[in-house]
């Protein structure tokens, strides 16, 4: 479903990707790993046609992304590093008005918005603009929309982080859900604990290369400790003037 | 008080770098041509320009320290109170009004206009001062009475007249198109021409924002642009749509015909600065415009084009159409092009 061969891209003399070569079945539920920087969110914005490459092929279901941006678009579901609201919009309309362009029937349209409020625990919040709403608000609508096309496959930057614990289970659970249905999922987190409850494949990244590609069982320890030794190991500093009684 | 001092410090910074509103009038096309059409009509008219000039650029300094921030930050209350005291000096109106006042009081100018411009001040000031961000985000009573619209693009539409409406190039255009409304139902004799020409102001109002048609978009909404499977010509025909509502709306009661072609010319020359030199705009103010000659194409092309509607040249309005779809079409294709170069 998705396939990167040797994907790079490069700002000015900075390279943010450099060669990522790896691929995502259908069905499969891939983390992109990595520390701030390493360029998830980059390659993220590659596969969805935000971002062209500078070198190197990026497929999604089979089309070329940099050749067939539109075809591409109309496959895949995506929730950006910037959630991509208008403020002129209320929960609701952001949810219509991805149904009429995804070309989705009205009266579907109405229901799965419907379906995605209550499941998304986001009634309350169907009036509310998007200026006016929480970060967390933000974060489900564009989640719903990502969803609400039925795509093939779902593109998700750090989805579960600033959202509740209820809401992330559901969350969880519906992308568990729709994995085993054949979508497939890929998604970029910090939030480990969350990871090694749903991902079937593991990727992780550290300055813009593949430095781990395999299937989530195949993990020679845990996850935390896999991803400092090979990431980014932590460094504790020792703040000595914390708790000091200078000022 | 090194505190204090660090505060508005801070403050000062900040302000200097969000006062774009002087900037975002005199890049206006509407302002450009009344200065031009009024410049014999006397200082009264520069004044009521200056007091229009004033609302939006008398905002409260303070405002731009996050509530909770500011909340947060260890200062005694008689900080607080000098902050409060010192905090409006920040803003260079202030100085201006002060200036005023020692003018009405020991030399020519009127107290009553003095009056009239510190209460202009005050209340925007106050506004800004009470509702804070509040103030820029849309209310939601007024927002929601926008209708739908028929057709795939009709919540796209929606969005763009709530962001016209953030503006106040509309109100200045609502405010002509009513005064020109008012005066025919008491019943005065005007010549035919006479609303001919208010259409053309009406329509120069608002031709600013056809230069900067995604600059209330913010950066989350030219992201998802990007991400709708739509092609370049129809996010840009959705803009259009939304320009063209609210002109018919205005100008319906006057000379309609030469309105609407005034809007195609505008919008026809406006999507190259608005796709190619995009302009963020900042919600109640003034539109700024991309440049002072696109201001001066847009207003001779528009004035023209208008005449000769109102003359009795049908096959100008088709030609102005021809151009707007054409310009739709090119630029709609340079969209799609610069989001696959990004």
């Amino acid at each position: 479903m998705i396939s990167c061969r040797n994907l790079t891209r490069s700002f000015g003399e900075f390279t943010a990707v450099n060669g990522l070569t790896f691929d995502v079945s259908a069905g499969a539920i891939c983390a992109f790993l990595g520390p701030n920087g390493a360029g998830k969110s980059t390659t993220v914005k590659m596969l969805t046609g935000l971002l062209a490459p500078s070198s190197g092929e990026a497929r999604v279901c089979r089309l070329n992304v940099a050749e067939h941006p539109l075809e591409v678009k109309k496959r895949i579901g995506v929730l950006p590093e910037d959630l991509g609201l208008f403020d002129d919009l209320t929960v609701e309309e952001h949810l219509l008005l991805t149904g009429n362009v995804y070309g989705v029937d009205r009266h579907e349209t109405r229901s799965r918005t419907n379906q995605l409020l209550h499941a998304l625990t986001l009634e309350h919040g169907r009036d509310t603009f998007a200026a006016s709403c929480s970060h967390g608000m933000r974060k489900k609508t564009a989640f719903a929309m990502a969803l609400l096309p039925n795509p093939q496959v779902l593109f998700l930057d750090e989805p579960f982080e600033a959202i509740d614990p209820v809401t992330s289970k559901i969350m969880r659970d519906i992308l568990v859900s729709i994995a085993r249905r054949g979508v497939t999922v890929f998604f970029t987190s910090h939030i480990l604990s969350v990871v090694e409850t749903i991902a079937t494949q593991l990727v992780m990244i550290r300055k813009g290369e593949i430095v781990w590609n395999s299937p989530a069982g195949e993990l020679p320890q845990s996850l935390e400790q896999h991803y400092f030794d090979l990431v980014e190991a932590p460094v504790v500093e020792e703040l000595e003037w914390l708790g000091s009684r200078r000022s | 008080m090194a505190r204090l001092a660090a505060v508005l410090r801070a403050l000062a910074l900040a302000f200097r770098r969000d006062q774009k509103s002087f900037q975002s009038v005199i890049g206006n096309n509407f302002f450009f041509i009344s200065v031009y059409l009024l410049r014999s009509a006397g200082a009264f008219v520069y004044v009521i320009i200056g007091l229009v000039l004033l609302f939006p650029m008398s905002t409260d300094p303070l405002r731009k320290i996050p509530v909770s921030r500011l909340a947060l930050w260890p200062l005694e209350t008689r900080e607080r109170w000098l902050l409060r005291a010192i905090s409006p000096w920040i803003n260079p109106l202030t100085w201006v009004l002060a200036a005023l006042a020692l003018w009405a009081v020991y030399g020519t100018f009127s107290k009553q206009l003095w009056a009239l411009a510190a209460g202009l001040f005050a209340s925007s000031f106050l506004i800004s001062s009470f509702t804070g961000r509040a103030a820029l985000r849309p209310s939601q009573g007024m927002w929601r009475r926008v209708p739908s619209f028929p057709g795939p693009l009709n919540q796209l539409i929606r969005k763009n007249v709530r962001e016209m409406l953030s503006t106040l190039d509309v109100y200045c255009a609502l405010l002509l198109s009513l005064s020109a409304i008012v005066y025919r139902a008491i019943g005065r004799q005007v010549p035919r021409e006479a609303y001919l020409a208010i259409t053309v102001l009406v329509v120069l109002a608002l031709s600013s924002y056809a230069q900067c048609l995604f600059g209330l978009d913010g950066e989350g909404g030219l992201a998802r642009y990007k991400l709708l499977p739509l092609r370049g010509w129809q996010i840009l025909a959705a803009k259009d749509v939304a320009f063209l509502l609210i002109t018919i709306l205005l100008a319906c009661a006057l000379a309609p015909l030469a309105g609407i072609g005034a809007a195609l010319v505008a919008l026809a020359l406006g999507h190259a600065t608005s796709v190619q030199q995009p302009r963020a705009q900042i919600r109640w103010r003034f539109s700024t415009g991309a440049s002072l000659m696109l201001g001066f194409g847009q207003a001779i092309l528009m004035a023209m084009a208008a005449w000769n509607i109102f003359s009795g040249a049908w096959w100008v309005i088709l030609l102005c159409a021809a151009a707007c779809a054409v310009s739709v079409c090119w630029y709609g294709r340079r969209m799609e092009q610069a989001s696959a170069c990004e």
